[in-house]
């Protein structure tokens, strides 16, 4: 999606959403199937499991339906506060079934998983798929290894330990990668936004 | 803790960073969340990064799901074929009784979380302990050591074992230096993991342990090559 797409996404995800806060049927199916295949996505690049995608996907819309009438617009754009409610519940399941899921294979990136096999790296995601300049130029300008470790964080759902022996660095490092990688990130978004 | 507190921004920024990540840990993300429901600073920290990170979300390449997630969702809400103006909201919706029943689960799994601990055969008092948890913070092995131990006795509790054809393996994660692995853990309920040097030295920069998910003999890339499934914090008593 390019930036002038973007916006008119933007506004009518938002005026969809203040008619499903009206419980309109038929604009909560078209808030599906316009924001769905993003979710989706984005719940299955952290859960790497078609199945537990597909449920958290419906878990999240069913909370979208009794939910859209806190939707603040003034807060957050509309595809923010819906990708937040999938991240984090994905986040969830992520940590919850990881203690009884062994099936799995986290570490190798070439890991075919259904639908997502021929997938671009977290890096290329983090720098290609970013549709906001400005994102796109501050996290081009971070260090190899908060870049990589940022990415696996945010697109993978990695923890700091799960960051620690995946990039194979010390616990400490990966930490302060992360804490000053966010940092760098602030500071440069923050600027940008000044300047714009 | 008030983290809204002017000296404490810098904190609370760090934290809903780390938030918006995902990199806080479970436990953490709900306290920052109950905190932002009734302090509209910390409620703004997060949203604010949220909105920051949001556009990487963007790059993810869509991919459409498959018709029965649609399917589930109206049947779920029972929304399908009638559209009414307003949805028949049930007493039950209401009420809030969701929240309440889920509440109540969290507590009876806390419970059975401190029972199970409870439960757990007693351990020898050993200086060093390590209490492997999942992301659920539900203990599932303990390793234990004599500072001249050449060797961890890891005990599984809560019946923690690996699937078929596959092994656990434990890793030191140093807080300076590169993780390296320390060797499967051999199945069993309490088992050893050999050690080349007394447990005190060969543990004394390792800041936490962690197990993974290999193939049978361990990995064989030296890093884990299947999901970490537990981890905990090295904790010396002498």
């Amino acid at each position: 999606m390019n930036d002038a797409g973007g916006a008119q996404h933007g506004s009518d995800l938002r005026a969809l959403l203040a008619r499903v806060a009206q419980a309109d049927e038929r604009a909560f199916a078209e808030l599906y199937r316009q924001a769905s295949p993003h979710l989706y996505a984005i719940a299955l690049r952290i859960v790497r499991q078609a199945p537990l995608a597909e449920e958290i996907v419906q878990e999240a819309f069913v909370s979208i339906w009794h939910h859209a009438g806190t939707y603040d617009a003034a807060k957050s754009q509309p595809s923010t506060w819906l990708a937040s409610i999938v991240r984090h519940r994905a986040l969830d399941h992520l940590r919850r079934r990881e203690v009884d899921t062994v099936a799995i294979d986290r570490g190798d990136d070439e890991a075919p998983w259904e639908g997502v096999s021929d997938a671009p790296s977290p890096v290329d995601m983090l720098l290609a798929g970013a549709d906001a300049r400005a994102i796109r130029d501050c996290v081009d300008a971070l260090d190899a290894g908060p870049k990589q470790a940022i990415a696996l964080a945010f697109f993978h759902g990695f923890s700091h330990s799960e960051l620690a022996l995946h990039l194979a660095e010390p616990l400490g490092t990966v930490k302060s990668w992360v804490r000053r990688g966010l940092e760098r990130l602030r500071r440069c978004l923050d600027g940008a936004e000044v300047t714009r | 803790m008030n983290l809204a507190r002017g000296d404490r921004r810098e904190r609370l920024d760090r934290l809903a960073a780390e938030y918006a990540l995902g990199t806080t840990s479970p436990r953490a993300r709900r306290r920052l969340e109950a905190i932002a429901r009734r302090d509209r600073i910390v409620a703004s920290a997060l949203s604010e990064w949220e909105r920051k990170l949001a556009s990487l979300a963007s790059a993810v390449p869509p991919i459409t799901p498959p018709p029965r997630v649609w399917r589930g969702i109206v049947a779920g809400l029972g929304l399908r074929g009638t559209a009414p103006a307003k949805p028949r909201v049930r007493w039950w919706e209401r009420v809030g009784l969701w929240q309440t029943l889920a509440t109540a689960s969290l507590a009876v799994i806390a419970t059975i979380g401190v029972l199970e601990w409870r439960r757990a055969p007693q351990l020898p008092v050993a200086p060093i302990v390590v209490v492997l948890a999942g992301a659920d913070a539900k203990p599932a092995l303990i390793a234990t050591a004599l500072r001249g131990d050449r060797y961890l006795t890891v005990k599984s509790v809560a019946n923690a074992k690996p699937a078929a054809g596959t092994v656990f393996e434990l890793w030191a994660l140093p807080q300076s230096g590169a993780p390296h692995a320390l060797g499967v853990i051999p199945a069993g309920n309490l088992t050893r993991v050999p050690l080349d040097n007394p447990a005190d030295e060969r543990l004394s920069n390792i800041a936490s342990l962690a197990v993974s998910v290999e193939p049978p003999g361990g990995s064989p890339t030296g890093k884990p090559t299947g999901p970490v499934l537990y981890s905990g914090s090295v904790e010396r008593m002498y």
